[in-house]
């Protein structure tokens, strides 16, 4: 491991972090009429509609404050500085305004939720395109990876989120096989017992199905890469030494078929959770996405920007992971690149 | 030299195409004897590799080998390579004979350390990997290589010689008694493949190896085999001991050849490239398949194939105009050596 790569990439993840919290920063500050503005709009109906009466300009600071993390009445450069050091150091993302909770406390008490689907539908969209690609690729030109590229081009073209509401109508609404919503059956107890756990797969199966489409896609990678790999002339070699065929499956062309697929991997699970949003919506799945969502239904500003802030954090931590590990699983990027 | 450890008969490879079946390899017949160095010269698209690959029945598929190629070990009976299970195959290949092909550059898994390499094909071969790896450590030492770095390296770490030369060690790990080279210099500079080749004549020596050596560079292949087989068109025309062919070819397309090699001793002018253009492999070549360049040929080179005769004890060509060929097709300089002889 090459420290002066890792730090490199490091500084390059932090910078993309600072840029982001800078833009949410900028967000504010763009909405119509400056945050103090629309967040008094909005603190101010809803106090009138609990009826308690007159606000002072500074007790309504305060609460700007108390929401967003910014201090209207502070010149900008505090505002900004202020505004760092309360996401940086105190790990607070502000409260939401429709909730009355931290935002931190609402995100983390979703993000499981959001991780086990979209985990589970990564995770299985690639090991599908991965088996299916290789496969493919094995039979060149055969009835099956004539049909099956046909398939999943169709697939791919269309949206997972038709494809989602396909399957509701199909197997929840027409046949009652699944459940059309929610993330557990309502009158199941929660706890660590068996019927409780089967509801929480049972209620994920529909989402997870309608999002690993979008991983499917990559059996056509994985197909074009595997056959690259088979024409490679150290597979000829490897076949006249003599090696078995697991041995050159496994090793030789699926590890270097693969390889292209990693990064891919890495990246779709940003892609994951921002598909996330509409999936949880169409299934009503109580996940980040749907908390996202519904800010916006209810613009729920510190909502938005914590979770905008969070799903960033999360796609650049999954792309640095998958650059600094990459020298790992291909030597050739030899994890420095240029001093060979 | 009359003890042949591969018999080739009737050999012919196949693809199926979409203009029609390419014969690549035709009625191939072959001997190749017990620790010579043979060469099978020819140009690019003669079939030189595909013969070399049906050799381990190695052609790549859709390709169909037929006929029959018997090896012969050196104790125990003969094998029917092209009837071997797939099982038996794989023990076959590099066990008995390893292969040294064109893409040497990239032989090497990019992923792996060139130990593993080593230690994968003992594995599989069911091979004591202890000593095994040290046998290794010694091949690359003959070759010229700091085991140690080398083992450690991954492929892309070694120089296109290196890589080749560490090819050449891995070839011998399971001390195969043949060994085939498949354009095992083409890629490589003039000293690199002045090095193998002499590499090769030690490793011969010490090893009491079979070598054949494809290549379309004669003059190499004049330094280092002991007999040489000239193919055109898919099929075997000539074959002799180097001498011969050099001094005493019978087959017009062999002395055409040798007068086209560039030489730096002889002028542009008096080099001579060779007309006409090589057929189709998807054609059937009524009779000789050299006729349309052959500067003898006649009508019985046009109506039937020319069969293989024996001019001397190993000396055979399949020319109907064997006598008049050393006139019509003279090779330049053939005064000078009549007068050194």
């Amino acid at each position: 491991m090459n420290w002066n790569y890792f730090i490199k990439r490091f500084g390059q993840a932090v910078l993309t972090l600072a840029a982001t919290i800078t833009l949410s920063f900028v967000l504010y500050h763009a909405m119509p009429g400056s945050p103090a503005e629309s967040l008094k709009n909005v603190i101010l109906s809803q106090q009138a509609a609990s009826g308690s009466g007159t606000v002072d300009l500074e007790r309504l600071n305060r609460m700007v404050s108390m929401y967003t993390n910014i201090q209207p009445d502070e010149p900008l450069h505090v505002q900004y500085y202020q505004y760092i050091h309360q996401i940086v150091i105190e790990g607070s993302l502000g409260t939401s305004i429709y909730e009355n909770k931290p935002v931190t406390e609402l995100i983390f008490e979703r993000v499981p939720w959001s991780m086990f689907i979209s985990v589970y539908a990564l995770t299985i969209g690639y090991s599908l395109s991965i088996l299916i690609g290789s496969v493919m690729a094995y039979t060149e030109k055969s009835r099956f990876d004539s049909v099956s590229s046909s398939i999943i081009i169709g697939l791919n073209s269309v949206p997972y989120y038709i494809v989602g509401l396909l399957l509701i109508y199909v197997l929840a609404i027409q046949n009652e096989f699944f459940p059309y919503g929610g993330r557990v059956g309502s009158n199941v107890a929660a706890g660590f017992n068996v019927t409780f756990m089967q509801s929480i797969i049972w209620h994920a199966v529909l989402p997870v199905v309608s999002m690993s489409m979008l991983g499917l896609g990559g059996a056509l990678t994985m197909r074009g890469n595997a056959v690259r790999v088979l024409g490679e002339d150290y597979l000829r070699v490897a076949t006249l030494r003599g090696l078995r065929r697991s041995r050159i499956a496994t090793q030789y062309v699926g590890r270097n078929a693969i390889l292209p697929m990693y990064t891919q991997f890495m990246i779709g699970i940003a892609g994951v959770f921002s598909s996330a949003v509409i999936v949880e919506q169409i299934f009503t799945y109580p996940g980040v996405g749907l908390l996202m969502y519904n800010a916006i239904q209810t613009q729920d500003y510190p909502l938005l920007m914590g979770s905008l802030i969070i799903f960033t954090t999360v796609t650049v931590i999954g792309i640095f992971i998958a650059d600094v590990t990459y020298g790992f699983v291909d030597p050739r990027i030899s994890a420095g690149g240029s001093d060979e | 030299m009359s003890d042949p450890i591969f018999e080739v008969r009737n050999l012919d490879v196949s693809f199926a195409g979409s203009r029609g079946t390419s014969r690549v390899v035709r009625d191939v017949d072959l001997d190749v004897y017990r620790e010579e160095t043979l060469g099978i010269v020819g140009e690019s698209g003669s079939g030189k590799s595909m013969l070399a690959s049906a050799l381990l029945n190695a052609v790549v598929e859709p390709g169909t080998t037929t006929g029959s190629v018997t090896y012969r070990p050196p104790d125990g009976p003969a094998v029917s390579v092209l009837e071997l299970s797939e099982q038996e195959l794989r023990r076959f290949r590099w066990e008995e004979i390893a292969m040294v092909f064109q893409g040497a550059m990239s032989s090497f898994n990019p992923v792996m350390r060139i130990r593993r390499h080593f230690r994968e094909t003992l594995q599989d071969h069911n091979r004591n990997i202890e000593a095994g790896l040290e046998r290794a450590e010694s091949l690359l030492e003959s070759v010229y290589l700091d085991p140690d770095r080398v083992l450690d390296a991954y492929p892309h770490e070694l120089s296109g010689g290196m890589k080749q030369r560490a090819l050449i060690a891995l070839s011998l790990l399971l001390e195969p008694q043949v060994i085939v080279m498949d354009e095992p210099t083409a890629a490589l500079d003039l000293l690199m493949q002045r090095s193998i080749v002499s590499l090769l004549e030690e490793l011969q020596a010490t090893h009491d190896l079979t070598i054949v050596f494809i290549t379309h560079d004669l003059p190499l292949l004049t330094k280092l085999a002991d007999r040489l087989t000239v193919m055109y068109a898919f099929q075997l025309i000539e074959t002799a001991t180097v001498d011969t062919i050099l001094y005493d070819a019978a087959h017009p397309y062999t002395r055409a050849l040798l007068s086209a090699t560039p030489d730096l001793d002889v002028a542009v002018d008096e080099m001579h490239a060779i007309d006409g253009t090589k057929p189709d492999p998807v054609e059937a070549i009524a009779g000789c398949s050299y006729h349309p360049r052959c500067p003898l040929a006649d009508e019985q080179c046009v109506r039937t194939e020319p069969p293989s005769t024996n001019h001397s004890e190993h000396h055979t060509a399949s020319c109907f105009h064997h006598e008049r060929a050393p006139a019509a097709v003279p090779i330049r300089g053939d005064d000078l050596e009549e007068a050194d002889r």
